[in-house]
Protein backbone atom coordinates (compact mmCIF):
# COMPACT_ATOMS: atom_id res chain seq x y z
CA UNK A 1 0.00 0.00 0.00
CA UNK A 2 2.71 2.35 0.90
CA UNK A 3 4.34 1.44 -2.04
CA UNK A 4 1.92 2.30 -4.53
CA UNK A 5 1.47 5.66 -2.81
CA UNK A 6 5.20 6.48 -3.49
CA UNK A 7 4.88 5.33 -6.92
CA UNK A 8 1.52 7.03 -7.39
CA UNK A 9 3.36 10.82 -5.97
CA UNK A 10 6.59 9.77 -8.11
CA UNK A 11 4.07 9.51 -11.63
CA UNK A 12 2.15 12.73 -10.45
CA UNK A 13 5.19 14.55 -9.90
CA UNK A 14 7.09 13.30 -13.66
CA UNK A 15 3.88 14.37 -15.22
CA UNK A 16 4.00 17.87 -13.79
CA UNK A 17 7.76 17.82 -15.21
CA UNK A 18 6.79 16.95 -18.38
CA UNK A 19 3.98 18.96 -18.58
CA UNK A 20 6.21 22.35 -17.19
CA UNK A 21 8.58 21.25 -19.96
CA UNK A 22 6.28 20.23 -23.29
CA UNK A 23 3.24 22.75 -22.64
CA UNK A 24 4.65 25.56 -23.42
CA UNK A 25 7.06 24.53 -26.55
CA UNK A 26 3.68 22.39 -27.73
CA UNK A 27 1.67 25.71 -27.18
CA UNK A 28 4.86 27.78 -29.46
CA UNK A 29 4.22 25.14 -32.39
CA UNK A 30 1.14 26.13 -33.02
CA UNK A 31 1.59 29.59 -35.15
CA UNK A 32 -2.01 30.91 -35.05
CA UNK A 33 -3.03 29.64 -31.87
CA UNK A 34 -0.22 31.19 -29.75
CA UNK A 35 -0.47 34.87 -30.75
CA UNK A 36 -2.51 37.27 -28.66
CA UNK A 37 -1.53 35.12 -25.93
CA UNK A 38 0.51 36.95 -23.41
CA UNK A 39 3.71 35.80 -21.24
CA UNK A 40 5.38 37.80 -18.92
CA UNK A 41 8.74 35.72 -17.79
CA UNK A 42 9.92 33.52 -20.18
CA UNK A 43 12.33 34.95 -22.08
CA UNK A 44 13.81 31.86 -23.83
CA UNK A 45 15.73 31.51 -27.43
CA UNK A 46 13.61 29.23 -29.83
CA UNK A 47 16.35 26.98 -31.55
CA UNK A 48 15.84 29.35 -34.84
CA UNK A 49 19.85 30.27 -35.48
CA UNK A 50 20.54 32.99 -38.25
CA UNK A 51 24.26 34.66 -38.82
CA UNK A 52 22.82 38.51 -38.68
CA UNK A 53 24.69 40.63 -40.58
CA UNK A 54 26.47 43.35 -39.48
CA UNK A 55 27.87 46.96 -40.84
CA UNK A 56 28.95 49.59 -37.42
CA UNK A 57 27.29 52.34 -39.85
CA UNK A 58 24.14 50.62 -40.14
CA UNK A 59 23.66 50.51 -36.24
CA UNK A 60 25.09 53.55 -35.45
CA UNK A 61 22.49 55.39 -38.49
CA UNK A 62 19.87 53.20 -38.31
CA UNK A 63 19.58 51.23 -34.59
CA UNK A 64 20.11 54.63 -32.97
CA UNK A 65 16.50 55.37 -33.77
CA UNK A 66 14.77 52.53 -33.86
CA UNK A 67 15.15 48.51 -33.96
CA UNK A 68 17.33 47.51 -35.75
CA UNK A 69 16.05 45.41 -38.95
CA UNK A 70 17.39 42.98 -40.66
CA UNK A 71 18.61 43.39 -44.06
CA UNK A 72 16.00 40.47 -45.45
CA UNK A 73 12.93 42.21 -43.82
CA UNK A 74 12.50 44.17 -47.48
CA UNK A 75 13.26 43.84 -50.91
CA UNK A 76 16.61 45.11 -52.45
CA UNK A 77 14.14 48.01 -54.45
CA UNK A 78 12.62 48.77 -51.34
CA UNK A 79 16.23 49.53 -49.35
CA UNK A 80 17.15 51.32 -52.22
CA UNK A 81 13.70 53.87 -52.11
CA UNK A 82 14.78 54.12 -48.17
CA UNK A 83 18.16 55.35 -48.64
CA UNK A 84 17.72 57.31 -51.84
CA UNK A 85 14.47 59.20 -49.95
CA UNK A 86 16.39 59.20 -46.56
CA UNK A 87 16.07 62.99 -46.68
CA UNK A 88 12.51 62.44 -46.06
CA UNK A 89 12.06 59.34 -44.03
CA UNK A 90 9.18 59.38 -42.83
CA UNK A 91 9.13 63.30 -41.95
CA UNK A 92 12.85 63.10 -41.00
CA UNK A 93 16.21 64.07 -42.76
CA UNK A 94 18.41 61.60 -41.63
CA UNK A 95 21.39 63.93 -43.00
CA UNK A 96 23.14 60.74 -44.22
CA UNK A 97 25.90 61.91 -46.38
CA UNK A 98 26.88 60.12 -49.68
CA UNK A 99 29.85 58.05 -48.43
CA UNK A 100 27.49 57.00 -45.68
CA UNK A 101 24.46 56.43 -48.40
CA UNK A 102 26.90 54.57 -50.44
CA UNK A 103 27.95 52.07 -47.62
CA UNK A 104 24.48 51.60 -46.38
CA UNK A 105 22.83 50.58 -49.93
CA UNK A 106 25.32 48.20 -50.66
CA UNK A 107 25.07 46.14 -47.44
CA UNK A 108 21.37 46.55 -47.47
CA UNK A 109 20.53 45.48 -51.44
CA UNK A 110 23.38 42.76 -50.70
CA UNK A 111 21.50 41.15 -47.72
CA UNK A 112 18.16 42.15 -49.19
CA UNK A 113 15.14 39.72 -48.76
CA UNK A 114 15.62 38.10 -52.00
CA UNK A 115 19.31 36.38 -50.93
CA UNK A 116 19.36 37.02 -47.05
CA UNK A 117 18.81 33.23 -46.31
CA UNK A 118 16.75 34.71 -43.44
CA UNK A 119 13.99 32.35 -42.36
CA UNK A 120 11.18 34.74 -42.74
CA UNK A 121 12.35 36.70 -45.76
CA UNK A 122 10.96 34.49 -48.21
CA UNK A 123 6.98 34.60 -46.27
CA UNK A 124 7.49 38.51 -46.72
CA UNK A 125 8.37 38.66 -50.32
CA UNK A 126 5.53 35.78 -51.20
CA UNK A 127 2.81 38.42 -49.97
CA UNK A 128 4.75 41.31 -52.02
CA UNK A 129 4.06 41.45 -55.63
CA UNK A 130 5.20 44.46 -57.26
CA UNK A 131 4.73 46.42 -54.76
CA UNK A 132 7.98 48.66 -53.07
CA UNK A 133 7.12 48.79 -49.51
CA UNK A 134 8.91 51.29 -47.60
CA UNK A 135 7.42 50.53 -43.54
CA UNK A 136 7.94 47.10 -42.37
CA UNK A 137 5.03 47.06 -40.15
CA UNK A 138 3.04 47.44 -42.75
CA UNK A 139 3.84 44.49 -44.76
CA UNK A 140 1.10 42.16 -46.06
CA UNK A 141 2.87 39.32 -44.18
CA UNK A 142 4.21 40.86 -41.09
CA UNK A 143 0.39 42.55 -40.63
CA UNK A 144 -1.14 38.90 -40.90
CA UNK A 145 1.37 37.46 -38.14
CA UNK A 146 0.47 40.74 -35.85
CA UNK A 147 -3.21 40.59 -36.48
CA UNK A 148 -4.36 39.06 -33.29
CA UNK A 149 -2.15 41.46 -31.30
CA UNK A 150 -4.62 44.39 -30.19
CA UNK A 151 -3.53 48.21 -30.71
CA UNK A 152 -3.27 49.27 -27.24
CA UNK A 153 -0.97 46.40 -26.62
CA UNK A 154 1.31 48.55 -29.00
CA UNK A 155 0.75 51.71 -26.74
CA UNK A 156 1.64 50.15 -23.48
CA UNK A 157 4.50 52.25 -22.68
CA UNK A 158 7.08 50.02 -22.78
CA UNK A 159 6.43 48.87 -26.25
CA UNK A 160 5.32 52.11 -27.22
CA UNK A 161 4.93 52.09 -30.73
CA UNK A 162 5.02 48.69 -33.46
CA UNK A 163 8.16 49.05 -35.07
CA UNK A 164 9.65 48.40 -31.68
CA UNK A 165 10.17 44.75 -32.21
CA UNK A 166 12.69 44.41 -29.72
CA UNK A 167 10.10 45.42 -26.73
CA UNK A 168 8.25 41.39 -27.58
CA UNK A 169 10.83 39.81 -30.05
CA UNK A 170 13.74 40.16 -27.04
CA UNK A 171 15.81 37.79 -29.34
CA UNK A 172 14.67 39.65 -32.57
CA UNK A 173 18.33 41.28 -33.13
CA UNK A 174 19.49 38.29 -33.38
CA UNK A 175 16.84 37.19 -36.11
CA UNK A 176 14.98 34.69 -33.47
CA UNK A 177 11.33 36.53 -34.21
CA UNK A 178 9.99 32.63 -33.69
CA UNK A 179 6.46 32.41 -31.54
CA UNK A 180 7.95 30.31 -28.94
CA UNK A 181 10.23 33.26 -28.06
CA UNK A 182 8.17 36.09 -27.95
CA UNK A 183 7.54 38.04 -24.20
CA UNK A 184 5.01 40.50 -24.65
CA UNK A 185 5.62 42.81 -21.91
CA UNK A 186 2.28 43.75 -19.34
CA UNK A 187 3.00 47.58 -19.00
CA UNK B 1 60.79 76.84 9.11
CA UNK B 2 59.08 73.32 9.34
CA UNK B 3 55.73 74.60 10.90
CA UNK B 4 55.80 76.90 7.33
CA UNK B 5 56.85 73.97 4.94
CA UNK B 6 53.76 72.30 6.69
CA UNK B 7 51.18 75.64 6.17
CA UNK B 8 52.44 76.06 2.64
CA UNK B 9 51.75 71.92 1.84
CA UNK B 10 48.52 72.75 3.22
CA UNK B 11 47.66 75.99 1.50
CA UNK B 12 48.32 74.22 -1.58
CA UNK B 13 46.29 71.23 -1.25
CA UNK B 14 43.47 73.35 -0.08
CA UNK B 15 43.62 75.55 -3.51
CA UNK B 16 43.53 72.21 -4.94
CA UNK B 17 41.00 71.15 -3.58
CA UNK B 18 38.73 74.35 -3.94
CA UNK B 19 39.41 73.90 -7.51
CA UNK B 20 38.40 70.36 -7.85
CA UNK B 21 35.05 71.33 -6.41
CA UNK B 22 34.42 74.51 -8.19
CA UNK B 23 35.36 72.76 -11.37
CA UNK B 24 32.75 69.63 -11.88
CA UNK B 25 32.27 69.76 -15.25
CA UNK B 26 34.28 67.33 -18.23
CA UNK B 27 37.11 69.07 -20.35
CA UNK B 28 36.55 68.38 -24.03
CA UNK B 29 39.18 66.33 -25.61
CA UNK B 30 41.45 68.18 -28.41
CA UNK B 31 39.38 67.10 -31.63
CA UNK B 32 36.39 68.84 -29.28
CA UNK B 33 37.99 71.67 -28.29
CA UNK B 34 38.79 72.33 -32.06
CA UNK B 35 35.39 72.46 -32.92
CA UNK B 36 34.45 74.63 -29.91
CA UNK B 37 36.90 77.13 -30.99
CA UNK B 38 35.00 76.93 -34.40
CA UNK B 39 32.05 77.31 -33.52
CA UNK B 40 33.14 80.43 -31.49
CA UNK B 41 34.56 82.22 -34.35
CA UNK B 42 31.61 81.75 -36.68
CA UNK B 43 29.40 83.19 -33.33
CA UNK B 44 32.11 86.12 -33.22
CA UNK B 45 31.78 86.59 -36.80
CA UNK B 46 27.79 86.57 -36.83
CA UNK B 47 27.64 88.88 -33.69
CA UNK B 48 30.66 91.05 -32.64
CA UNK B 49 29.57 91.60 -29.40
CA UNK B 50 29.68 87.77 -28.41
CA UNK B 51 30.74 87.30 -25.04
CA UNK B 52 31.46 83.70 -25.14
CA UNK B 53 29.18 80.50 -24.64
CA UNK B 54 26.59 79.74 -21.92
CA UNK B 55 25.88 76.65 -20.06
CA UNK B 56 22.59 78.72 -18.66
CA UNK B 57 21.64 79.31 -22.68
CA UNK B 58 22.48 76.00 -23.48
CA UNK B 59 20.72 74.56 -20.38
CA UNK B 60 17.30 76.82 -21.88
CA UNK B 61 17.81 75.41 -25.45
CA UNK B 62 17.86 72.25 -24.36
CA UNK B 63 14.27 72.78 -22.54
CA UNK B 64 12.63 74.63 -25.09
CA UNK B 65 9.81 73.24 -27.10
CA UNK B 66 8.35 74.10 -30.47
CA UNK B 67 5.46 73.57 -32.79
CA UNK B 68 6.92 71.56 -35.74
CA UNK B 69 4.90 72.85 -38.71
CA UNK B 70 3.80 69.70 -40.20
CA UNK B 71 3.59 67.33 -37.81
CA UNK B 72 1.62 69.72 -35.44
CA UNK B 73 3.44 68.32 -32.38
CA UNK B 74 5.44 70.12 -30.01
CA UNK B 75 9.16 69.02 -30.25
CA UNK B 76 12.27 69.71 -28.47
CA UNK B 77 15.68 67.99 -27.31
CA UNK B 78 13.82 67.00 -24.14
CA UNK B 79 11.24 64.66 -26.12
CA UNK B 80 13.65 62.12 -26.60
CA UNK B 81 16.38 62.80 -24.01
CA UNK B 82 14.25 63.46 -21.03
CA UNK B 83 14.77 66.89 -19.05
CA UNK B 84 17.94 65.59 -17.23
CA UNK B 85 20.85 64.70 -19.81
CA UNK B 86 22.52 62.68 -17.36
CA UNK B 87 19.30 60.04 -17.47
CA UNK B 88 18.61 57.60 -20.56
CA UNK B 89 16.05 58.84 -23.28
CA UNK B 90 13.84 56.96 -25.70
CA UNK B 91 12.89 57.42 -29.20
CA UNK B 92 9.94 58.43 -30.27
CA UNK B 93 9.11 54.35 -31.46
CA UNK B 94 10.97 53.44 -28.12
CA UNK B 95 14.14 52.61 -28.63
CA UNK B 96 16.40 53.51 -25.20
CA UNK B 97 19.16 56.45 -26.03
CA UNK B 98 22.16 56.64 -23.48
CA UNK B 99 22.49 59.39 -21.60
CA UNK B 100 23.88 62.86 -23.11
CA UNK B 101 25.97 63.96 -20.17
CA UNK B 102 29.46 63.45 -20.88
CA UNK B 103 29.74 63.03 -17.03
CA UNK B 104 27.74 60.10 -17.43
CA UNK B 105 28.15 58.58 -20.49
CA UNK B 106 32.29 59.09 -21.82
CA UNK B 107 31.44 58.45 -25.34
CA UNK B 108 29.52 61.60 -25.53
CA UNK B 109 31.26 64.96 -27.14
CA UNK B 110 34.20 63.11 -28.22
CA UNK B 111 34.26 62.57 -31.98
CA UNK B 112 33.30 65.80 -34.09
CA UNK B 113 32.11 64.23 -36.76
CA UNK B 114 29.22 62.42 -34.26
CA UNK B 115 28.29 65.24 -32.98
CA UNK B 116 28.21 67.50 -35.97
CA UNK B 117 26.04 64.17 -37.66
CA UNK B 118 23.37 64.64 -34.94
CA UNK B 119 22.86 68.12 -34.57
CA UNK B 120 22.14 68.17 -38.38
CA UNK B 121 19.58 65.20 -37.82
CA UNK B 122 18.20 66.47 -34.76
CA UNK B 123 18.29 70.35 -35.15
CA UNK B 124 16.18 69.34 -38.38
CA UNK B 125 13.38 67.38 -36.41
CA UNK B 126 13.04 69.90 -34.06
CA UNK B 127 13.52 73.28 -35.75
CA UNK B 128 13.43 72.23 -39.22
CA UNK B 129 16.66 73.99 -40.28
CA UNK B 130 19.88 73.70 -38.89
CA UNK B 131 21.35 75.22 -35.62
CA UNK B 132 23.60 77.91 -35.38
CA UNK B 133 26.78 78.12 -34.08
CA UNK B 134 26.19 79.54 -31.05
CA UNK B 135 23.25 77.20 -30.21
CA UNK B 136 25.76 74.20 -30.86
CA UNK B 137 28.09 76.29 -28.50
CA UNK B 138 25.59 76.67 -25.82
CA UNK B 139 24.75 73.14 -25.76
CA UNK B 140 27.95 71.54 -25.49
CA UNK B 141 28.55 74.22 -22.69
CA UNK B 142 25.91 72.87 -20.83
CA UNK B 143 26.22 69.07 -21.88
CA UNK B 144 29.59 69.59 -20.27
CA UNK B 145 28.84 70.86 -17.37
CA UNK B 146 26.87 68.76 -16.04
Amino acid sequence: MKRRKTILTLLAVCLLIAGFVAGPRALADDDERGEGRERGERNERSGYKYTVPQLPAYSQECGSCHFLYLPGFLPARSWEALINGSDKHFGEDLALDAAAKTELLAFLTANAAEKSGFKWSAKILKRLGNETPTRITELAYIKKEHRKIKEPVFKRPSIKSRSNCGACHPHGSQGDFEEGAVVIPAK
Amino acid sequence: MIKYGAVMVLAVAAVFFAAGVLYAGVQPNKEMQALMDSYLAAAMKADPGFKGFSAEEGKAFFNAKRMHSANKEERGCTTCHTTNPANKGKTTVGKVIEPMAPSINKERFTDPAKVEKWFKRNCSWVLERECTPKEKGNYITYMLSI
